[in-house]
């Protein structure tokens, strides 16, 4: 196992956030007609992130006087961005702000760069300054900060939530109150990727000598080095027992939080495993029940 | 408090010249020539399986792409499996069915990345994309798309034509459906969690994505409402169950949140086949249980395509 931080740790995420900084976000709204329903009204917006990189975002609103707490899904490993995440009740955008952002490569900021899915995961893999996802979390980053922006948004209730990115949103970024996360494909990365039919086994196998290179970048990104710097509260889901994301191979992670996040196993169901987290979510936000999709109520 | 989904009732009701229209549509792609095209990826194979990204031609002169996996080591013609995918996620490569000894096609139907330049409706908007018309529907040429599939196993001198299944999830397990009935080729079927079955149902009997996104195009054109409930009775995976005549299975979620279990019980009850099963995962959503079954879903296959 790879145990090393990296020295260079914080210096390097400190130029994506300088870098990020030199790029006001000029956001372009725009209604989605389409989108819209009985309880909320759906925006497109585009905002600018690092490099010039025109971004795309879905924001729901509630109908009604705000402000309203918000909940943002950040990207995953799929090329499809949602309004809201496929079997989430809509009408959890009657109390939300909902928003979910495509960064660069992912469909609708996908020009001038397409990610492919599989080889956006090792895309400049072996150079930290060129591996596509140092701009990709610079993407999530200005996410959190366009939503803050809204006036709509309760700033004391945001969640951010998603995979090894809501981590490092949450981390990077200011604001966040809460965060809901799910590690992945990043921890311990190489130690995850053996024997796998992943996209970093793939890299490797093709080209053996890199593996020191690729070993490199992704030290800058594997969340446990993040977990210091998470003030939200948290929720970390781990695997079922067994796997190598399960609570025990995840505990150098939980360890690294400076506040003891709450920890929720895998039972490997969706319905589940969502129960769970929309009952937390709830919760926190101080509300005293889920919105559940219609399957999931008794 | 739900009835019990085996009790529901489905609204889905047949055309009268359903099978007309799908004849028509036929007779279309069979008029486009295949022009397939295998390119060996160094990068996705290993020692153990050979991976090929793939195309072919569909109707609409829309370019198809796939991903087909072949173990290294084989002896003689292989079963094959078809394996349609969901309708956010991209074509998995599948190397583990390889492994397991099959020839493995992942096929991405039109608007799938790799498959869009020509037709890109997004996501959403696939769902609703000309849904006022059935001859411009979006799924026309996406369910022409994934049944030529088959077409593209029967190129490969490996693979042996009378030994091919179909399986996919969620939208494959919907693919599944309807290319297991228009596809005499395919000897064995599984279908998980399916989608675009009971269209008209499950956007009563839910409030989620990606169903939402005919809710949403009613609620801004309600006056279409029966030119799209028309179109959709054309591309209902329960309406095309009928043909369906191979071994065949279907599992289900009772707490589904994405495509409703009460869709899968009516699927079921109108599936052909003599020899089919149904699995309901209580406990379970749209993963529906599978997990708990793999060993048994394995062995359907096995059994009929490897005995």
């Amino acid at each position: 196992m790879n145990d090393n931080r990296p020295a260079g740790f914080d210096g390097y995420w400190q130029n994506v956030l300088d870098e990020l900084a030199l790029y006001p976000p000029r956001v372009e709204v725009e209604t989605i007609h389409i989108r819209n329903n009985e309880s909320a009204t759906m925006y497109g917006l585009r905002l600018t992130s690092s490099d010039s990189y025109r971004l795309f975002a879905y924001l729901s609103i509630p109908a009604g006087d705000g402000p309203f707490p918000a909940i943002y899904w950040v990207p995953g490993q799929g090329s499809v961005i949602s309004p809201i995440p496929q079997g989430s009740a809509s009408q959890l955008r009657s109390r939300l702000v909902a928003f979910t952002l495509a960064a660069r490569g992912f469909r609708n900021a996908d020009k001038p760069y397409a990610a492919a899915f599989p080889g956006l995961l090792t895309d400049g893999i072996e150079d930290p300054a060129a591996y596509r996802f140092r701009g990709i979390a610079a993407d999530c980053v200005r996410g959190l900060e366009v939503l803050l922006s809204r006036p709509e948004v309760d700033a004391s209730r945001v969640v951010v939530h998603g995979g090894d990115l809501a981590m490092f949103t949450a981390a990077l970024g200011e604001g966040a109150t809460h965060l809901v996360c799910t590690p992945g494909a990043f921890y311990r990365a190489l130690d995850g990727a053996k024997g796998t039919d992943s996209e970093i086994a793939d890299h490797l196998r093709h080209k053996p000598g890199s593996e020191p290179a690729v070993a490199e970048t992704l030290s800058y990104f594997d969340p446990r080095w993040f977990a210091p710097r998470v003030t939200a509260q948290t929720l970390v889901q781990t695997a079922p027992s067994g796997g190598f994301l399960d609570k025990d191979g995840l505990s150098p992670l939980l360890s690294a939080f400076p506040d003891q996040p709450d920890v929720y196993e895998s039972q490997q169901s969706n319905y589940k495993d969502g129960m769970f987290v929309e009952h937390w979510v709830a919760d926190q936000l101080g509300f005293d029940a889920p919105i559940l999709p219609e399957h999931w109520r008794d | 408090m739900r009835p019990p989904p085996e009790e529901y009732v489905s609204k889905v009701e047949k055309p009268g010249d359903f099978d007309e229209f799908w004849d028509g549509v036929l007779a279309q792609a069979a008029r486009v020539p295949l022009n397939p095209e295998t390119n060996y990826s160094e990068l996705r194979s290993d020692d153990e399986v050979e991976v090929y990204e793939t195309f072919y031609d569909s109707i609409d002169d829309v370019r198809i792409a796939g991903w087909y996996c072949v173990p290294r080591e084989r002896e003689g013609k292989l079963p094959a499996i078809l394996t349609l995918p969901g309708y956010q996620g991209e074509p998995p490569i599948q190397k583990g069915w390889a492994r397991k000894g099959y020839a493995a096609f992942s096929v991405a139907p039109r608007g799938k990345l790799r498959s869009n330049s020509q037709f890109n409706p997004g996501y959403p908007g696939l769902l609703t994309h000309n849904i006022t018309d059935r001859n411009t529907y979006s799924y026309r040429g996406f369910y022409v798309d994934a049944w030529r599939g088959i077409d593209y196993l029967l190129t490969r001198d490996e693979v042996d034509a009378d030994r091919i299944g179909a399986t996919g999830g969620s939208q494959g397990g919907g693919l599944t459906v309807t290319t297991s009935a228009m596809r005499p080729e395919v000897k064995v079927g599984i279908a998980g969690a399916p989608y675009l079955c009971g269209y008209v149902d499950s956007i009563e009997l839910t409030r989620t994505y990606p169903y939402e996104e005919i809710n949403d195009y009613l609620r801004l054109h309600p006056g279409s409402r029966d030119e799209v409930v028309e179109t959709l009775a054309y591309f209902d995976g329960i309406n095309f169950a009928d043909k369906i005549t191979c071994p065949f299975v279907i599992y289900v979620g009772l707490q589904d949140n994405v495509c409703p279990p009460e869709t899968g019980y009516a699927l079921f009850d109108a599936v052909g086949s003599a020899d089919k099963k149904f699995y309901a995962a209580d406990g379970h959503g749209h993963d529906a249980g599978k997990h708990k079954i793999e060993h048994e879903l394995d062995a359907f296959f096995e059994k009929h395509l490897k005995a």
